[in-house]
């Protein structure tokens, strides 16, 4: 791909209105980051408190909550979205349950695969009979 | 950031000062949601060239320089009653309200920045009056001054790379040792054995790729850290707000010397080119007003 079929984003300045979204736009994630999370910070006269703004979306909430996050830089960025998920209101606990549903079996797998693996499937106290049983 | 919230809190504490009404606008006396209030947009030297005609947040009224200290504020009229600290709270959750007030304010400062050096104040940053914008560039003045100073002749710029997560996993398989081992034992296992076996291979290999991602992502980073005059790693983007396609693996900000830009385009496509492997795409979005590098004011500490 050249760079000249790139899309360069946004090359463009001085658009006036405020239309919905068109494509060509900067995405809004790209300026809500740094309007709401960045510039210079001079107190004004009124208020506010914009890191305690309780977002409706959960997409903002993460948004917001993540700053924290960026200091891990390079580790497990590629996850935030499956585990923001998880936590918004509007995705809901039925995904939240799947999740947790979706983690205990991959961990009951595991133990099942450590015993299959080392040829020990027999007598052994399992994990699987002690949490069955008694 | 619970420390920068501390410094907004108190740094907002002590300027509860009762600011006198402005003559050009003087305000209702019938209730605090009446009147306006000016929304500050950024900060320049009051001898750089300042856009005109510009509607900003508050529509209309457009925004008009306040000087004071040897610099202006570019400000907007906007109304009380949506923007005192109240309604301001309730406006600020309602995502469409959100999206059209930061992306008003974004455009004020892109015609600023066309034109001249800017500080960007963070939104929502509002005054009373002009006076009250008057007193804060003195009390600034210094802050400010610095932060022009070190921007003059920057810009920043966002980089973000894109992965595609099928071709992540392809070179994560291409590098696995266990795969090409437990491939063929694959064939010999029962069904039972079988699955449990892909199943661990998968898992591994997400692993693996997840570990090539991070990998690809830092040098990325370094190099165009290396080559800038400063840069900042922001987390990944939300998809949904973000609208992006496969797996985003840096999500960056660089500022660079204005008349650098080609050679970052450069740069940035022979980076592409070096991972091309992984499917990766490395988006380019600039110039921004550059809001991810001012100097903070010591006593807000940004």
């Amino acid at each position: 791909m050249s760079l000249e079929e790139r899309n360069l984003p946004t090359q463009s300045y001085g658009y006036g209105g405020l239309p919905g979204r068109p494509q060509s736009q900067e995405s809004l994630a790209d300026i809500l980051e740094r309007v709401l999370d960045k510039g210079i910070v001079i107190a004004g006269d009124i208020q506010i408190n914009l890191l305690d703004i309780e977002l409706l979306t959960i997409k903002l909430r993460l948004l917001i909550a993540s700053v924290d996050r960026a200091k891990e830089m390079g580790i497990n960025w590629w996850e935030s979205d499956a585990s923001l998920q998880s936590l918004g209101p509007d995705t809901g606990d039925h995904q939240g349950e799947l999740q947790q549903e979706n983690r205990e079996l991959r961990e009951r797998l595991e133990r099942i695969e450590r015993q299959l693996a080392s040829g020990n499937d027999s007598a052994k106290q399992s994990d699987a009979s002690r949490s069955s049983g008694d | 950031m619970a420390l920068l919230r501390d410094a907004l809190v108190s740094a907002a504490a002590a300027e509860r000062g009762r600011p006198e009404p402005i003559p050009t606008q003087p305000r209702s006396s019938a209730g605090a949601e009446q009147g306006e209030l000016l929304w500050a947009y950024c900060v320049l030297r009051a001898s750089d060239r300042q856009p005109h005609g510009v509607a900003g947040v508050g529509g209309a009224g457009g925004v008009e320089p306040v000087q004071a200290a040897g610099l202006v504020a570019l400000v907007g009229r906007v109304p009380r009653a949506e923007f005192g600290a109240e309604s301001l709270q309730r406006n600020l959750n309602d995502l469409g309200w959100l999206e059209r007030v930061a992306r008003a304010h974004e455009a004020v400062l892109e015609q600023a920045l066309a034109m001249s050096t800017i500080v960007p104040m963070r939104m929502c940053t509002l005054y009373e009056n002009a006076d009250s914008v008057r007193r804060m560039l003195e009390r600034e003045q210094e802050a400010l001054t610095r932060a022009l100073e070190t921007l003059d002749g920057r810009r920043e710029w966002g980089v973000k790379m894109l992965a595609d997560p099928a071709r992540l996993m392809e070179s994560a398989r291409r590098k696995s040792a266990d795969a090409s081992a437990l491939e063929p034992e694959l064939e010999t296992r029962g069904e039972g054995g079988a699955y449990l076996l892909r199943r661990r291979l998968e898992r591994e290999l997400r692993e693996l790729a997840d570990s090539l991602a991070a990998e690809v992502a830092a040098q990325v980073h370094a190099r165009l850290q290396d080559w800038a005059i400063d840069a900042v790693t922001r987390p990944a983007q939300n998809r949904e707000l973000s609208g992006h396609e496969g797996e985003m693996l840096l999500n960056g900000a660089y500022l660079v010397d204005a008349d650098r830009i080609d050679e970052l385009r450069r740069l940035i496509g022979d980076l592409e080119v070096q991972h091309r492997e992984l499917g990766v795409r490395i988006e380019l979005t600039g110039p921004w007003p550059p809001y991810n590098f001012v100097p903070g004011p010591a006593a807000t500490g940004v």
